[in-house]
């Protein structure tokens, strides 16, 4: 993925690269103009001409240095930060296309720090990490190529000697600097997750008058960080010595070999000098070569994670031939509908069969888990339900067209979820385009109009992140807007999406719904009976199965789950009575 | 610190409050001080070792190399003087860098440790208004950030500081003519690096707020992918994405373009000082004022004097990011209480470990008026007495002020007006300690702590014995399922708790308020997110949790109150009916209504 963006651009790469060579080759002039220069001042007989002209040599090249490394860094780092736009666009459309499998499996955090910290991470070793090398091998060659044909072989390779040492040194103690700063990084979750335990839990932690418990527990998790911190330091403060003990060690060795070479008329003085300058100036490179293993480290992880990522298929996939139709009715048929969860040995859903007419209403009553959730989310292809279990007008919804599906139906989710966009954007969601008298009459039908009215801003008030601003109710009754607003919806789905409004408003809306009956297709979960009462037909779901069905005056009267649960929810009146 | 006061001085207004914090901050240096000293004279050895290098070089070329017989034995002791103060210097740098390593990590610790005490002080309130992420990010990275104030800002001042120093002064030895001339650049240098300074932070700035933005947006889209896909608007998520993007990237690269150009200048500069250093030094050789080695010398000098100031420039953004984490940080440690304790209070007889107290639970609201805004009360003269040990219900709508009565009654918020009592003594008078002792509240949501099940129930306190765990588990019912757990007590709980059912959390978040023993316990719609069936089971524990105890009970179901001593029904702040399940519904008033409304409409037919 990194390789066919390069190859993709190999050109742009090549001049970037080409560029920071070439810098490096200016830069090793530098020495070598300051040997000569030094030569010509030793022998003598030099005139300030002569001097100027050395001075402004040296400028001429070191503009060129600056100008061609500006140019070459600049644009290895221009590539690197379009690869980080490409690499975000791909995950994003990717995202898009994962099912909801996919979202339960995986925390927002989780798939947040692919965006963050891979992408990043990819992203640095492309543009820091390539410059970086880059440089350093070019001036290293540079720097031997100049040594050694200007200078001497052998001066070369003596003093050159103890920085091979510098590689091993790197190979030798990365993996135990890895697994210590892994340690700190863990001890530093682990304190951040203890906070955030105890933020959340504040008002049972003061209720408790569990202060002083919380933060000695907090004090241990700071302890053992200093403590694994102290560890990776130790490693690292031996690496840092290390690197300039070699290089100091190579130069003394030049300083002395380079002198004997002197005092015997080998090289010259200028040599000499310039062969401490080319000393001095490979030390950076070197001490920066543990920085750029480091990010190429993290780049070749964070890429594999990120292939992972990209691998995964979409769980639901559009049919080959999709049935296309001009007209919906919005009828429904379910027959001996299994359904299991991935790794799950027990069905969510076993032999469930029904029928809903036209226009008319399903209630769906169930303990939490009994699948109602399960159920409607099948019809909406969630998760993909097993062959002709699902019909939608007699077609199997696998055999539909998804953006045919998914239009057909106008839903209400559980949690009733919201963009961080005004309210009026989050009605319109479905149909951004539509006039604003459409939105008002949905949320008219949804009872939320008047709030939108006593907001700062009306229907353009920003909601904030999730809708925050509004009320759990609130937010239900914006998320029944948004689902209204598609009119030309056959199926309206409610998944306990009332649960928040209190008894009034739910019983409003339940009225309004029942003015778009017969239009529409209705279903319905809830756990209270209250939201049920006008439904046309209704099935009692337990562990999956249908244990009851039937219209609410039969169901009462039938000993069984529903009546009971009529009884506790009317305050234990016999259903009898 | 005069160094961070002298550097606000132009913008000190604006910088007041951060300055106030880190001066507030700084005192967590102070312990370290004797170790502070230690590590710069360390630096300044370190950095004499490296001032000192060049100019062995230039007595080599000097005295050893230039004369007409040269001798080997001298540059070889100058060689052998050379690694020995090159290691010295190593050894230095090397111990400075582990001391301040140590006194770094010791300052972050203190300061998390205080942050996360005083936070964990603050009221309620405080946390009403602040978001836990926001919070865990002072007590994480802002303290990390401070710390780097001392580790890397204040090591930077003195070692660059220090290197620009010797470096200047060794010039100066060697020739005060040419180093007063080479110093020329210095107004140059300051002059390029502030004009760039303000550049690099306007664009610094500008792609954060980019980067923030577009990483909320990708966030809060993976949350929502499921409403986009149902609602089939992909292609318009992706469209807002891609613009988010194109704008982050754009500064993105701006801001690397001109970092580029930042440092490129920067060493232009410095090859142009050696290229006026080759004409004036080389003239000054020419006219035998000074010798060639000398000139070897002020030109590694002049190297070596780039990198600190590049590195002080730089090291600006290091003062800028700590100075706005002092800022957070500061803003939270000086953040008072809202409640505090009386001076003198009551004095509360501890009678077990865990928690009993000599009182017995009798409350009294005596014409309570409270308000978040105490502009627009939300609690509007409630009065009323419950009696020790009863059992007492709070019914009404989303909003009516039936939560923000326990929050008074547990004193999270102090009443503007009117009072509360316990056993007929104020609240106030009250250290907030023991007032909690008395009181245990469970909530709709359960908070889980990462550990076992058994730290769970006892909140980690060691004075709670495993027995008393037990105990409590069983008398709420939570025995059983614990038992099945694979480790039964000692099972791990993981934080979010997604390894429990909502009626098991349920259920421990009952056995904890037992474990505490307290004389009154607050249900604080307790069993909202349970269905109807789970919240059957548990109800039979609730009865035998309530028993000897003052229970307050607030319920969304009104089933789960019928059998209350006393129910008292709020709206918009006013309690308007009290009386019995069957006292209320003889009225025919709100409680009625409320009834009515949650019962299918059948049933009240048949009653009516």
């Amino acid at each position: 993925m990194m390789r066919t963006f390069i190859v993709k651009r190999k050109w742009s790469y090549l001049a970037g690269i080409v560029a920071i060579g070439a810098a490096q080759f200016f830069q090793v002039r530098i020495p070598h103009i300051l040997g000569n220069f030094i030569n010509r001042l030793k022998v003598g007989g030099t005139t300030p001409h002569v001097i100027l002209g050395f001075a402004l040599d040296l400028a001429v090249v070191a503009a060129g240095y600056v100008v061609a490394f500006g140019l070459g860094q600049t644009q290895v780092g221009r590539l690197g930060r379009t690869w980080e736009f490409e690499m975000r666009q791909t995950l994003f459309s990717h995202w898009e296309t994962l099912s909801a499998r996919y979202f339960q499996q995986h925390s927002v955090g989780d798939l947040l720090n692919h965006s963050l910290n891979d992408v990043t991470a990819v992203r640095q070793a492309l543009s820091m990490g390539l410059n970086q090398i880059s440089q350093a091998v070019f001036l290293f060659l540079a720097t031997l190529y100049m040594t050694i044909r200007t200078i001497n072989l052998r001066l070369t390779l003596f003093s050159l000697v103890p920085l091979v040492f510098i590689p091993i040194v790197i190979a030798i103690i990365r993996p135990e600097v890895r697994t210590r700063s892994r340690l700190v990084q863990e001890g530093l979750s682990d304190m951040s997750e203890s906070a955030e335990e105890s933020f959340q839990a504040i008002r049972l932690i003061k209720a408790a008058s569990n202060e002083a418990v919380e933060v000695k527990r907090f004090t241990e998790k700071t302890q053992t960080i200093v403590d694994r911190q102290m560890r990776l330091v130790r490693l690292n403060t031996v690496f840092q010595a290390l690197v300039p003990l070699l290089s100091g060690i190579g130069f003394t060795v030049g300083l002395v070999y380079g002198g004997w070479l002197v005092i015997h008329g080998r090289i010259s003085l200028g040599s000499f000098v310039a062969f401490t300058v080319y000393l001095s100036m490979l030390v950076q490179p070197l001490m920066q070569f543990g920085i750029v293993i480091n990010l190429f480290q993290n780049a070749s992880a964070s890429i594999v994670r990120l292939q992972v990522l990209l691998q995964e298929k979409p769980d639901i996939q559009e049919a080959l031939n999709p049935i296309n139709r001009e007209q919906w009715s919005g009828r429904l048929t379910v027959s001996h509908l299994n359904f299991f969860y991935p790794n799950a040995t027990r069905p969510a859903l076993s032999d469930v069969s029904f029928n809903v007419r036209e226009g008319t209403t399903l209630g769906i009553v169930g303990k939490t888990g009994s699948g109602k959730t399960t159920l409607l989310n099948l019809i909406l292809r969630d998760y993909d339900p097993p062959p002709a279990s699902i019909l939608f007008d007699g077609v199997d919804i696998r055999d539909m067209r998804l953006s045919d599906l998914r239009q057909l139906v106008a839903y209400v989710p559980q949690d009733g979820f919201l963009f961080s966009t005004t309210i009026g954007h989050n009605i319109a969601f479905a149909n951004p385009t539509v006039v604003l008298e459409a939105v008002k009459a949905a949320a008219l039908q949804s009872k939320i109009w008047d709030t939108i009215e006593s907001m700062p801003s009306g229907i353009n008030t920003e909601i904030g992140e999730r809708g925050i601003m509004l009320s759990g109710g609130q937010r239900q009754r914006t998320a029944i807007a948004r689902a209204l607003i598609k009119s030309n919806a056959k199926i309206l789905m409610l998944d306990d999406s009332l649960s928040a409004v209190d008894a009034r408003t739910e019983s409003e809306i339940l009225q309004v719904l029942r003015q778009v009956r017969g239009e529409k297709t209705t279903m319905i979960a809830a756990h209270r009976l209250s939201a049920l009462r006008d439904a046309d037909w209704i099935i009692v779901l337990d562990r999956g199965r249908i244990i009851q069905s039937g219209v609410h005056q039969d169901l009462i009267k039938t000993p069984g789950f529903y009546a009971d649960l009529y009884r506790i929810q009317t305050g234990g009146e016999p259903a009898h009575a | 610190m005069p160094s961070a006061e002298e550097w606000d001085e132009q913008r000190e207004a604006r910088m007041s409050d951060s300055a106030t914090a880190m001066r507030h901050l700084v005192g967590y240096a102070r312990p370290f001080l004797g170790e502070f000293l230690v590590v710069v004279g360390l630096v300044l050895v370190y950095i004499g070792t490296q001032v000192v290098q060049p100019w062995l070089v230039k007595i080599v070329i000097d005295q050893d190399l230039i004369v007409r017989h040269p001798q080997f034995r001298a540059i070889l002791t100058i060689g052998l003087v050379y690694l020995g103060i090159t290691i010295v210097g190593l050894f230095s740098n090397f111990t400075q860098n582990r001391k301040l390593q140590w006194i770094g990590q010791r300052i972050v610790r203190n300061i998390r440790n205080d942050l996360f005490k005083h936070i964990e002080s603050l009221s309620v309130r405080f946390f009403d208004t602040h978001e836990t992420g926001r919070l865990i990010t002072n007590v994480s990275s802002d303290t990390n950030q401070v710390s780097q104030f001392f580790t890397s800002f204040l090591l930077s001042l003195i070692q660059d500081g220090a290197t620009v120093l010797f470096v200047m002064g060794a010039m100066m030895l060697l020739d005060w003519k040419i180093a007063l001339v080479s110093f020329v650049v210095i107004p140059v240098i300051v002059l390029i690096s502030g004009l760039f300074r303000k550049k690099l932070r306007d664009n610094y700035r500008y792609t954060r707020s980019r980067y923030s933005r577009l990483i909320g947006y990708t966030a809060e889209n993976l949350g929502g992918m499921r409403i986009t896909q149902i609602f089939h608007q992909q292609q318009k998520q992706f469209d807002q994405h891609t613009e988010l993007n194109e704008r982050y990237t754009e500064g993105n690269i701006n801001e690397y373009r001109w970092s580029v150009r930042f440092n490129r200048t920067f060493s232009a500069l410095g090859n142009l000082c050696i290229a006026l250093m080759m004409w004036v030094g080389g003239e000054a050789v020419l006219h035998r004022t000074i010798q060639v080695g000398v000139l070897y010398a002020f030109i590694s000098y002049i190297q070596q004097f780039f990198n600190p100031i590049n590195s002080l420039t730089q090291n600006w953004n290091t003062l800028q990011t700590s100075m706005i984490s002092a800022e957070r940080i500061g803003g939270v440690l000086l953040t008072k209480p809202e409640i505090e304790d009386p001076k003198m209070p009551v004095v509360v007889r501890q009678i077990s470990p865990a928690g009993p107290v000599d009182m017995v639970g009798t409350i009294r609201f005596d014409h309570v008026t409270f308000g978040y805004d105490p502009a627009s009360p939300v609690i509007r003269d409630v009065t009323f007495t419950i009696p020790a040990k009863s059992f007492v219900g709070f019914v009404g709508e989303t909003g009516a002020g039936k939560s923000t009565l326990m929050g008074l009654l547990t004193r999270f918020y102090d009443v503007n007006d009117g009072r509360i009592t316990v056993d007929n003594i104020d609240l106030k008078s009250f250290r907030q300690q023991d007032l909690h002792r008395l009181m245990a509240i469970v909530q709709q949501e359960v908070n889980l702590f990462s550990g076992t099940v058994r730290d769970n129930i006892r909140l980690f306190r060691p004075e709670i014995t495993d027995a008393a765990v037990e105990q409590a588990a069983t008398t709420a019912g939570a025995d059983t399922f614990i038992r099945e757990l694979p480790g039964g007590y000692n099972a791990w709980i993981r934080a979010k708790g997604a390894n429990l059912s909502l009626g098991q959390r349920q259920l421990l978040a009952f056995s904890r308020a037992l474990a505490l023993e307290p004389k009154i316990l607050i249900l604080d719609e307790a069993t909202a997110s349970l269905d109807s069936a789970t919240e059957v089971a548990l109800q039979a524990g609730l009865t035998r949790i309530a028993a000897g105890r003052t229970t307050l009970v607030i319920a969304h179901r009104l089933s789960t109150i019928r059998d209350a001593d006393m129910i008292y029904v709020m709206d918009h702040g006013r309690i308007i009916e009290w009386g019995s399940h069957e006292q209320l519904m003889a009225q025919a008033g709100y409680y009625r209504e409320l009834v009515t409304k949650s019962v299918p409409a059948e049933l009240v037919e048949r009653e009516a």
